[in-house]
């Protein structure tokens, strides 16, 4: 079997961007052994059929899907770390203070989105359970692909994805092993709900949300579309409310309907107060 | 940034040696327990170990206690590198001391990432 | 290490084989994709070498990892990240051999209610003795077209 050169072409590129790893000519093995299984998840015989149907209509998940497979990235816990610190550090205490005046009550509601295998609502509780009883927190956990959304409310990681930036307090406060495997404590799991989404539909029911996660997602979109996505984000949220987005991400210069907030070595976006309906 | 690479398999040493020399460290090596604290009784500034629990002479959980009875290596990060994989050897571990866990096998990413934890390697700076 | 492994439930998500894959993709390959379940029935291995791991406690077992001499000279080289015809030496052989013998074993460890203490490896040409009645579970993998064979015994 061999793979079409523009194949080839099109996943370094994709590689390249999103991991600034160069896949060399002659890496075709490479791309063809690490793909194909996910070209027969999809149902289809070979690699460039399934490149072809991502080409076609390209969405995050799949994308990453691709990436991930071809640089063996699992998820980390708490990516970035930076993004938890603020949300437990600025976010949550302006929330608590916005309760007074009738915001974030009873529940502080956090969208997870494009959530992958579920490390990041995970995470999200795990920062939020040293400030809040998991009892008031409802993270939705949305991502397109079901395989990715039956992993995360299945709450159990392998040992190697347990290593990749999870602290040990935080591994034996909230997991037990489970055969080789982690699983993550039911209080936790309980706050999660995992739900399908496509971030160009309407939002998912469990808003509206006081805090969005979207993080590496907006990388992959062009600018109509990123304007299109963000746009959707808002109207799923609370005013004042809080978006997280990945490290190399932005509103600036996309949509001007948000606020940035330094915090700490990191920017938390907020919701600009909603103009008169 | 120095650290102390304990472990009394020579090929799990060089391993690690690799993964820290990679993200900037110095390192020093010890086959056990009891040559780890002899580096550091000679006076040899350590910011970092990395433990492994099973050796002979004088194993890791005994080398964590012996370093958090002295005041003057307070500034030693220790972090467990070791195929024990039971709930309950990490909670002895972290009573005993110990900062950080990896469980034994781990990939260079993995590694990496604790130490950012740790504060010992930086966080790729935002935008 | 004991009885208490239920070896029934492997079925499917084999947690033995769970553990020899993530240490082949993480620290011997680093990439997944080369190890796989031997097809069929296992070939007798020769010039084997041995490398193990005893598990102390409540209950004594076993964690054996077997291999052709050419095949644990490939596994150190890869582990010691060395050239594919790199001379190994005897001591990194045995070294290489037996951490890997120590992490499987320290995971397999984990599997068990009450776990015990774990021995250092040790590395032989010869088998180690173990009664044929004692095999809890026989798992032989493919690790790029060579037999590596991990073996769970009960220590009477």
């Amino acid at each position: 079997m061999t793979l079409a050169p523009d194949t080839f072409a099109f996943v370094a590129d994709l590689v390249r961007r999103r991991s600034a790893i160069q896949l060399e000519p002659g890496k075709e093995y490479l791309v063809e052994s690490r793909l194909l299984p996910l070209a027969r998840t999809a149902g289809l015989l070979d690699v460039d059929s399934y490149v072809r149907g991502i080409r076609a209509a390209p969405h995050p998940t799949t994308l990453e899907a691709v990436v991930e497979a071809l640089t063996t990235n699992e998820t980390s816990w708490f990516r970035d770390a930076l993004p938890f610190r603020a949300l437990v550090d600025h976010v949550v205490p302006e929330m608590l203070t916005a309760t007074t005046s009738g915001m974030f009550a009873p529940q502080l509601r956090i969208w997870s989105a494009a959530c992958s295998s579920g490390q990041e609502p995970y995470s999200i509780a795990m920062a939020l359970a040293d400030v809040l009883a998991p009892s008031r927190m409802k993270i939705t956990a949305t991502d397109l692909s079901d395989q990715m959304l039956e992993r995360g409310r299945s709450g159990r990681y392998s040992q190697l994805e347990i290593n990749r930036g999870l602290p040990a307090p935080m591994l034996v406060k909230h997991f037990t092993r489970a055969g080789a495997d982690w699983e993550i404590a039911q209080p936790l799991r309980s706050a999660v709900t995992f739900q399908r989404h496509n971030l160009l539909d309407a939002p998912p029911v469990g808003g509206p949300f006081d805090v969005v996660f979207l993080r590496n997602v907006l990388i992959y979109f062009d600018l109509a579309t990123k304007r299109d996505v963000l746009r959707r984000v808002q109207q799923a949220m609370r005013p004042g409310g809080f978006l997280l987005l990945g490290a190399a991400e932005t509103t600036i210069g996309v949509d001007d309907g948000w606020e940035r907030v330094s915090v700490g070595r990191s920017s938390v976006y907020r919701l600009a107060p909603r103009r008169a309906a | 940034m120095r650290a102390l690479v304990i472990d009394d398999s020579r090929t799990m040493r060089r391993i690690i040696v690799g993964v820290l020399t990679a993200l900037g460290f110095e390192t020093v090596e010890a086959a056990d327990g009891r040559q780890a604290l002899d580096v550091l009784e000679q006076g040899i500034e350590v910011d970092l170990a990395c433990i492994d629990w099973n050796m002979p002479v004088m194993n890791g959980l005994e080398f964590v206690v012996a370093v958090r009875e002295r005041k003057d290596w307070r500034g030693v990060t220790l972090m467990m590198v070791t195929t024990e994989s039971e709930h309950g050897q990490i909670v002895r571990a972290l009573a005993a001391g110990a900062h950080e866990y990896m469980i034994k096998p781990f990939t260079p990413d993995a590694v990496k990432e604790k130490l950012q934890l740790l504060g010992l390697v930086e966080i790729e700076e935002l935008v | 290490m004991s009885m208490q492994v239920d070896t029934t439930a492997f079925a499917g998500t084999d947690p033995v084989y769970v553990i020899a894959e993530e240490v082949f993709s993480s620290m011997i390959d680093g990439e997944p994709g080369f190890l796989r379940h031997w097809d069929g029935d296992p070939p007798p291995i020769v010039d084997a070498m041995h490398a193990w791991v005893d598990v102390h406690g409540a209950t004594n077992g076993r964690v054996l990892l077997s291999t052709e001499r050419s095949t644990a000279d490939d596994l150190a080289r890869a582990l010691l990240q060395m050239g594919p015809t790199e001379p190994v030496s005897d001591e990194d052989f045995a070294d290489a051999l037996g951490e890997v013998a120590n992490i499987v074993g320290g995971n397999v460890k984990a599997l068990v209610p009450d776990p015990g203490v774990l021995t250092l490896p040790q590395v032989t040409h010869e088998r180690p003795h173990t009664d044929p009645e004692a095999l809890i579970y026989e798992l032989p993998l493919d690790w790029r077209g060579s037999l590596v064979v991990i073996g769970l015994w009960r220590l009477l």
